[in-house]
């Protein structure tokens, strides 16, 4: 699979492969005993937790302890604070999901002029370079991610529909990118169908903004939001209206997957695969500490779920079983 | 005569008897306060009395002026010395926006930049410079629209500044284009700067990667406060950027610093210097030493499935592989033969080498120093730095950004709208705006598409 996608400074992206680790480099790890932290923007979703599970088993397996793990709960003053308590800790390497541009782009050049390496997910703040200010970026081909979604919406749409799409207030690199890429792909092969975009900052603000599109917009065929969690939200206000809306996401959660299974409203996933961009990660981690040298920017490759392929995707992005839910929706089991 | 040299003949016509208009007695002044502002030279009224000559009731007049046309800001109070605080005078930097786009041959970048030249946010695409100029230019225009409404909504734009991969014909100092300077061979004709002009009505400003990088560095990199620099741009193409007394040296055409076409020898071969030592040079070798067994890293990088480009030969050379050692010095030895040439000619403070090869390792800088050393007179090699980028890919929008910056805010053309208080009122460009309004455009863009008609709707 290809990305299709440029990193933030334009760099083109290295596959996960470049970073593989080989048995040299895991005994090699082995003997220096690395410490690293890692700090998200939350822990409570289902790409968070999957991406920890990819990482913690990659630093064991290279005798990295992973000495604490930061729930930013997305607040930027949270996250500037807790990387300057880390900092204190003087810990081998960070991992940090940066969760705004501005506001928290000098704590983060703090981060590796303290000599800790930076690894970071989904995000470069505008200003910060790889190689002088962070090591490295690792995160999905968002911008191939936003193609996927509108390629699966487009069938949905009758011609000369309306769409609605819902992007992410917060200047923020993956949802900035998948919005371009979305509306991109429908101009270049859906010309006939028009656009409108509203954004929310905060979770709770999506379903009301998605409810306003509709109101709005009586006509709206069809609808992309940024990312699973708010989208499911949007769908449950809108069913509550009465509306059914063709709906094409981000993220494969667990409730996703279920909608899906159930002939609900989302009808396209363009899903990352957080346990493998987990352990990408990990990996990018390892190799700079033993100085090796790695790409600015490791992307992975996303992939498109649909209510036919759901249960092996799942599979695959999670590495476990469909839930029980979805497999008897489908009718797989009892 | 062009619009532009008509106004500005226009507005250099001497005017007969009588008092002076407001216009023509303040505008001096409040360019000079606003630039003394901008430059951070003065930050109080106190020094803007110093610096400029101005005696107090005018400086006070001239800045509630500027205060009013948003373009100073006196809410913050500065450190006492003893006595009251001074209100610092600040550039009002967000007063607008500035659009900045660098094209390449195979990616089109573009940002939104404040009025000092920040950069504001900045978004990357693979892009093919080959495609229709229309197609590039309707997605230029599209992404542009998104940027702004993402990031400048409110404050709208003033200027726009492109960055282009070959060199940029001169036009007069400062002023705006009103014509589509020759850019590529396969852009010949189509009136790209009409056409944005049109879409946004804004001034737009046009140069060469070289140029906006080597800006980019000078205004914000390692040529802060530099007065001569020498910037070498190092990736298929190598060219230099030449800073002469604080100011980018364009030359008579544009074409000053096109180095890579300039002939070298190396293994008893010879060539331009492009196909000598750049990155396809780099990438060329990388790639046989990986075969041959010369290089186990790069064998181990295709073994992880990894492609060998001209990085990943200068990142093994900077992890020691011997192979990947020899071709990067190869390469700098040859660049730093030629840098040593226009060192001699121009005896420069700073040397700054740019570029993703250079960048991934020491090598390379190394060997450039070397030859640079070895073949320069003592007297220029004696306080001469020659030192690596450090802002990446991003300094191309960095230097566009600059580049209308400078231009917005250069005197002569500053005098002629300050008093309006927005650049779209400088009289020569409202009469091209006017001028283009009524003249048909030879190549149209394509229709839009309906998503990109939306009113006030972000499109990219």
């Amino acid at each position: 699979m290809t990305i299709s996608g440029l990193g933030p400074h334009g760099e083109r992206a290295a596959p996960p492969e470049r970073v593989s680790l080989l048995p040299d480099d895991r005994a090699s790890a082995k003997q220096s005993a690395w410490r690293v932290a890692v700090v998200l923007h939350t822990v409570e979703s289902d790409w968070a937790k999957q991406q920890l599970a990819g990482m913690v088993g990659i630093f064991g397996d290279c005798g990295a302890a992973v000495i604490d793990v930061v729930d930013c709960g997305f607040s930027p003053e949270r996250q500037v604070a807790e990387l300057d308590r880390l900092i204190a800790h003087r810990p081998d390497a960070i991992i940090s999901l940066p969760v705004a541009n501005e506001e928290v782009a000098s704590a983060h050049a703090r981060v590796s002029a303290a000599g800790i390496k930076l690894i970071l997910l989904d995000n470069a703040p505008t200003g910060l370079l790889p190689g002088k200010h962070y090591t490295a970026l690792v995160s999905a081909d968002n911008f191939g991610l936003g193609k996927i979604a509108a390629a699966g919406l487009s069938p949905h749409l009758p011609q000369g529909a309306e769409v609605g799409v819902l992007g992410f207030a917060a200047d923020f690199f993956a949802t900035n990118e998948r919005e371009i890429a979305f509306i991109k792909w429908l101009q270049a092969n859906r010309s006939d169908v028009r656009v409108h975009v509203k954004r929310f900052g905060r979770m709770d603000e999506a379903a009301k903004l998605g409810e306003a599109l509709v109101t709005n917009h009586p006509t709206l065929a069809g609808l992309f939001v940024v990312w699973d969690t708010p989208a499911l939200a949007v769908s449950a206000r809108l069913a509550e209206m009465g509306h059914v809306l063709p709906l094409a996401t981000v993220d494969l959660g667990e409730a996703a997957a279920i909608d899906m299974a159930k002939n609900g409203s989302v009808r396209c996933i363009a899903a990352q695969q957080p346990y493998q961009q987990g352990i990408a990660a990990a990996q990018t981690v390892i190799l700079s500490l033993l100085t090796r040298p790695v790409p600015a920017w490791i992307a992975l490759p996303g992939i498109g779920v649909t209510r036919g392929n759901v249960v092996e995707s799942f599979q695959t992005i999670w590495r476990q079983p469909a839930p029980k839910e979805v497999l008897r929706l489908l009718g797989l089991s009892g | 005569m062009p619009p532009l040299a008509s106004a500005q003949a226009e507005s250099l016509r001497p005017r007969g008897k009588g008092r002076p208009r407001t216009l023509e007695t303040a505008a001096p002044s409040l360019v000079e306060l606003l630039n003394l502002v901008r430059s951070e030279t003065a930050t109080t009224r106190q020094e803007l009395e110093r610096h400029s000559d101005l005696g107090r009731a005018v400086v006070a007049d001239r800045l509630t002026m500027l205060g009013d046309l948003g373009l100073v800001d006196e809410s913050e109070l500065g450190t006492a010395t003893g006595g009251r605080a001074p209100r610092l005078v600040r550039f009002a930097a967000r007063r607008a926006a500035i659009l900045v786009a660098t094209l390449d041959q195979t990616a089109i970048g573009v940002g939104v930049a404040d009025l000092s030249g920040n950069l504001l946010t900045e978004h990357h695409e693979a892009a093919d410079l080959t495609e229709p100029p229309a197609h590039l230019t309707e997605r230029l225009t599209a992404l542009f629209r998104w940027s702004l409404d993402r990031h400048a909504a409110s404050q709208g734009v003033w200027g726009l500044s492109l960055s282009v991969p070959g060199a940029v014909q001169s036009g007069a100092e400062g002023s705006f284009l009103t014509a589509t300077p020759p850019i590529m061979p396969s852009w010949e004709g189509y009136p790209l700067v009409e056409t944005l002009t049109q879409s946004f009505g804004v001034p737009i400003w046009i140069r060469s990667s070289v140029e906006t990088m080597t800006m980019g560095e000078l205004h914000a990199g390692a040529g802060l406060g530099q007065g001569t620099m020498l910037f070498i741009k190092v990736g298929r193409r190598i060219g230099a950027g030449i800073v002469c007394d604080g100011q980018l040296f364009r030359g008579a055409q544009g074409a000053a610093g096109l180095i890579g076409s300039l002939p070298v020898t190396s293994g008893g071969q010879s060539g331009p210097l492009d196909m000598m030592a750049g990155s396809d040079m780099i990438q060329r070798e990388g790639i046989a030493a990986a075969s041959d067994g010369r290089s186990a890293i790069l064998a181990d990088i295709q073994r992880r499935g990894g492609e060998i480009t001209a990085i990943e030969v200068s990142q093994a050379a900077q992890v020691g592989d011997a192979a990947s050692v020899a071709i990067l010095a190869t390469s700098g030895h040859l660049i730093g033969q030629v840098v040593a040439t226009l060192a001699n000619a121009l005896n420069p403070d700073l040397i700054v080498l740019s570029g993703s090869i250079v960048q991934t390792n020491d090598i390379l800088l190394a060997a450039v120093r070397e030859a640079v050393y070895g073949a320069s007179h003592p007297l220029v090699t004696r306080d001469l730095r020659i030192i690596r980028s450090q802002m990446g890919s991003s300094a191309g929008l960095v230097g566009a950004a600059r580049v209308a910056s400078e231009a917005l805010f250069a005197p002569a053309f500053l005098k002629e709208w300050v008093m309006q208080g927005r650049p779209q009122a400088h009289p020569a460009f409202a009469e091209y705006l006017g001028h283009l309004a009524q003249t048909p455009q030879p190549h149209p863009a394509p229709p839009m598409p309906p998503a990109s008609r939306t009113a006030k709707e972000p499109q990219a």
